[in-house]
């Protein structure tokens, strides 16, 4: 029933690579095995139901977890990530749901947050507040969203709004992967429309986008290609032309599983 | 910015009632302390003369200072609920060597350095030992208060005392009293390192959001202890200024201080930047606290009259800001 084009060997170096990720929580083996590569540009989705191990591979990914085995390669070259902000300084840049912004702080201080632009006065580093308030807005322009003032706190904004602010965060970083777990999660249909149009928006620019969603609807409107997860495995590597979002669910379900 | 897409709603200004609401919420209090200031001036006959606002001046001016402390380590969202114990042991330090005629300087450095070490340890504590900062620095308190008795037996220096050292407490520029150069100083570097420094953009996140200023590189921990180290800092300053302007130094001589520095953030919580501890609120918060204490005992209120208005002053600041950050630095 549904279309079998799983997608093995690929041309060129991918940009990402996981080489056998494993993970254990103590005696929880949350993952094993998992090997997979992403091609710079795509828009990979990565599927599967409650407890399959999705969140805990993008922590890996994203740098906010260690894994119990296996190796990531970055463009090639095998990297190990400190922590998220190490993995952002190389590129890769991940959209958590809620605690990467700081709510009652301005979009200029959010998007610069950590990595503060100065400039020296007489020796001692003042923070370069216009410059990084020009900066932001580029950036939120770049995803052709209309945030009005660099001042307003981010707690002003709406969810998409702020999904917008950390794109522009990853953006500033120059980010050549951007991952984002359940981005439309906690979303109203307008919003989830709003972020399902940067995230083309980001992907048309170039930037790989590396997504989790619960949501087939949205897998199947936006990414190339899926890699589904069942019980900590990959069970499933396909390109999604031609996929309807039942074909995505019936395999995830298990009906299917490969 | 260019053109709008799907996000064209929230463009809109605010509504008049919500920029309204916004001044109140933010110049509020500020005005209800002019208020006050007016009504002890009409109630009070010697108020308004230049000696009892200079007066007020100098009693602000040690508040300031230590509230400032407070502020730092409130803006990290940790309490240092030790700075007052802490100044008394640093001023009993300064005033002892002073007393026995050791060079003021070193005096003045080793109540900084005991500042400093206090609130560092206190910093320690709550980020290595995993201690609320609310229970670490009460306890810090305690021992603090108890190495000043232990150092003085129990009395308090006073003397004739090199009149350099007093005049740090005691002298004038220019007609101004020192104490209030001081004072301007201490908030205009404070204002400084909050508003144009990344340290204090830090600190705000740490205090603000610790979670994604973690994700975001920022040492969290570090920034904590180091709001408890300049609380401490602060309240070494303190001391040497207390000590110099009284002339003297008892193991509860800065005590009194506690109370009204802790009034005096929170009050200043309620303004300029609702909900968040300020360096500006700080200071409007400390002035209303001195014109307060000051008029009360001018209109002939009783001495317990002051202790009632700071509690209330304490109760209303943290309903009105009603902050998550206040209530969750106030969760053990
Ligand atoms: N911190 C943790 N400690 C112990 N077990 C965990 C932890 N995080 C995840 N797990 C377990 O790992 C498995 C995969 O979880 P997760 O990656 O959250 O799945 P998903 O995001 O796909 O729902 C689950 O069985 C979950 O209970
Ligand atoms: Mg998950």
């Amino acid at each position: 029933m549904t279309p079998a084009t799983d997608t093995s060997g690929t041309a060129g170096t991918p940009i990402l690579s996981l080489e056998g990720i494993g993970k254990t929580y103590g005696a929880v083996r949350a993952l094993s095995g998992v090997s997979f590569d992403v091609r710079a540009g795509e828009t990979l989705a990565i599927c599967g139901d409650n407890g399959a191990g999705k969140s805990t591979l993008i922590r890996i990914v994203s740098g906010a977890q260690t894994p119990s085995e296996g190796t990531i390669r970055l463009a090639g070259a095998p990297v190990t990530f400190a922590s998220p902000a190490d993995a952002l300084s190389q590129g890769v840049a991940t959209i958590y749901q809620d605690l990467a912004l700081a709510p009652t702080m301005t979009i200029a201080q959010n998007v610069f947050l950590g990595s503060e632009l100065t400039t020296r006065v007489m020796g001692v580093p003042l923070l370069a507040k216009r410059r990084m308030r020009r900066e932001a807005a580029e950036h939120l322009s770049r995803l052709r969203l209309a945030v009005p003032d660099m001042n307003r706190h981010v707690s002003d904004l709406s969810g998409g709004q702020r999904q917008a602010v950390a794109i522009a965060r990853a953006l500033r970083w120059q980010a050549r992967i951007v991952i984002m777990d359940e981005p439309t999660a906690a979303l109203g249909v307008r919003e989830t429309r709003l972020v399902l149009n940067l995230i083309k928006e980001i992907a048309s620019q170039g930037i790989t986008v590396i997504l989790i969603s619960h949501n087939m609807a949205d897998v199947i409107e936006v990414a190339e290609r899926a890699v589904i997860l069942k019980g900590g495995r990959k069970v499933r590597d396909t390109a999604l032309a031609g996929w309807t979002a039942d074909d995505l669910s019936h395999v995830i379900m298990g009906h299917e599983a490969a | 910015m260019t053109e709008s897409t799907a996000a064209a709603h929230s463009d809109a200004p605010p509504a008049p009632g919500v920029r309204l609401k916004t001044a109140v919420a933010r110049y509020g209090t500020a005005v209800g302390g002019i208020l006050v200031f007016a009504v002890f001036a009409l109630a009070a006959d010697n108020f308004l003369t230049v000696g009892n606002q200079f007066t007020i001046l100098r009693q602000v001016s040690f508040l300031v200072v230590f509230s400032l402390g407070f502020t730092f380590a409130l803006t990290a969202a940790e309490l240092d609920l030790s700075f007052a114990a802490v100044a008394s042991l640093a001023g009993v330090v300064c005033g002892g060597l002073v007393h026995h005629d050791y060079p003021w300087p070193l005096g003045a450095l080793a109540a900084l350095a005991i500042g400093g070490a206090f609130g560092l340890a206190n910093g320690l504590f709550v980020t290595r030992a995993k201690i609320p900062s609310l229970i670490a620095t009460l306890a810090t308190a305690s021992i603090a208060t108890g190495c000043a008795f232990a150092i003085t037996e129990g009395v308090a220096w006073v003397g004739r005392w090199d009149r350099s050292f007093l005049w740090l407490g005691r002298g004038e520029m220019g007609g101004v009293p020192v104490l209030v150069v001081w004072m301007a100083l201490a908030a205009l570097i404070a204002v400084f390192v909050m508003r144009q420094t990344r340290f204090g953009v830090w600190l705000t996140a740490t205090g603000q959001a610790d979670e994604a200023a973690r994700l975001a590189g920022i040492p969290i921990r570090a920034m904590k202890v180091w709001g408890l180290t300049l609380s401490g800092l602060c309240a070494g300053l303190g001391a040497v200024l207390l000590t110099a302007s009284l002339s003297s130094a008892g193991p509860t001589s800065a005590s009194d201080f506690l109370m009204k520095g802790i009034a005096a953030v929170l009050l200043g919580m309620t303004m300029f930047e609702p909900g968040r501890a300020n360096v500006p609120g700080t200071v409007v918060g400390a002035l209303v606290i001195g014109v307060l204490a000051n008029g009360l005992v001018l209109v002939g209120a009783a001495y317990y009259v002051q202790d009632i208005v700071l509690g209330l002053i304490i109760l209303l600041s943290v309903a009105l800001s009603a902050s998550v950050l206040t209530k969750a630095a106030f969760t053990v």
